[in-house]
């Protein structure tokens, strides 16, 4: 049966960033300045990983306090700039309890690492279209 | 019509996630506003204690080491800060956490995610209409 913590499965079928939230804040670019989205994709493929290393520390850890606080933070900026599938398993481990259900947890916590790979080749791709 | 001031035109933003804060600089940049950034609220706070030249300011709700509450409730004990309109962005859309924010002070809150139209609605009810300035490079 289907646990509802632990149900990620329509999270595997769709993309895992939705252009059309990051491209939208393409209207508050000016000439003047340099990609707005390319600089938002540089910022969060720089401080993500720095997240995911806290999640993965709190997971090995069963530190709950840094897990939770970890997965919040990833979870606004993912979710502001369309990295939605991340956003997601963020706001699932977020509510999860690291002690009560560690294997729950870290079998989440490596879905997380792959959805973020995966939205990084996307964003990646992105940011190599509008550069070249 | 009236001129305003440098620093009549500047924003405290404070925020430790860099993808947000460069979201909302932009953002406030973009209604001709100038903006001061701090990275938690520690430094904001201390950005405030000697600095109250600030037109607004933009937290965000969870910051280390000093949350964004926490200097709101700051700012409204400090006579020369209290006047200051305070945004509160959160990822929580939580009703209870909207209320606490108001309660403590806070003149606006923005939930994560919000659009280019949400932040420019919210900062329009912070700040009010501010023309945007040519500056020379």
């Amino acid at each position: 049966m289907e646990n509802s913590e632990t149900n990620v499965t329509p999270l595997l079928s769709a993309e895992a960033v939705d252009m059309s939230v990051l491209k939208a804040f393409e209207e508050m670019h000016s000439d003047e300045e340099s990609d707005l989205i390319v600089e938002l994709i540089d910022l969060y493929l720089e401080d993500a990983p720095i997240r995911l290393k806290e999640i993965r520390d709190a997971v090995a850890e069963n530190d709950a306090s840094l897990l939770k606080r970890a997965t919040h933070s990833l979870k606004g900026s993912s979710s502001s700039i369309g990295v939605l599938q991340v956003a997601e398993i963020c706001k699932k481990l977020e509510q999860m309890d690291c002690q009560e259900s560690p294997r729950q947890v870290e079998a989440i916590a490596q879905l997380l690492d792959y959805k973020f790979a995966k939205a990084s080749e996307e964003l990646e791709a992105e940011r190599q279209r509008r550069l070249s | 019509m009236f001129t305003i001031t440098q620093s009549s035109r500047r924003v405290l933003v404070a925020d430790d996630d860099p993808v947000m804060r460069k979201l909302v600089t932009t953002a406030i940049q973009r209604a001709g506003l100038v903006v001061v950034t701090a990275s938690d609220g520690r430094e904001a706070y201390r950005i405030l204690q000697s600095d109250a030249g600030f037109k607004a300011a933009v937290f965000d709700m969870m910051m280390p080491h000093l949350k964004g509450l926490d200097v709101i409730r700051y700012m409204r004990t400090e006579k020369r800060l209290m006047r200051i309109p305070i945004m509160i962005i959160s990822a929580e859309q939580d009703i209870k956490l909207m209320a606490n924010s108001f309660a403590a002070g806070a003149t606006a809150f923005l939930p994560k995610p919000f659009t280019p139209e949400q932040i420019r609605n919210t900062l329009h009810m912070l700040v009010g209409n501010v023309k945007p300035t040519r500056q020379a490079a």
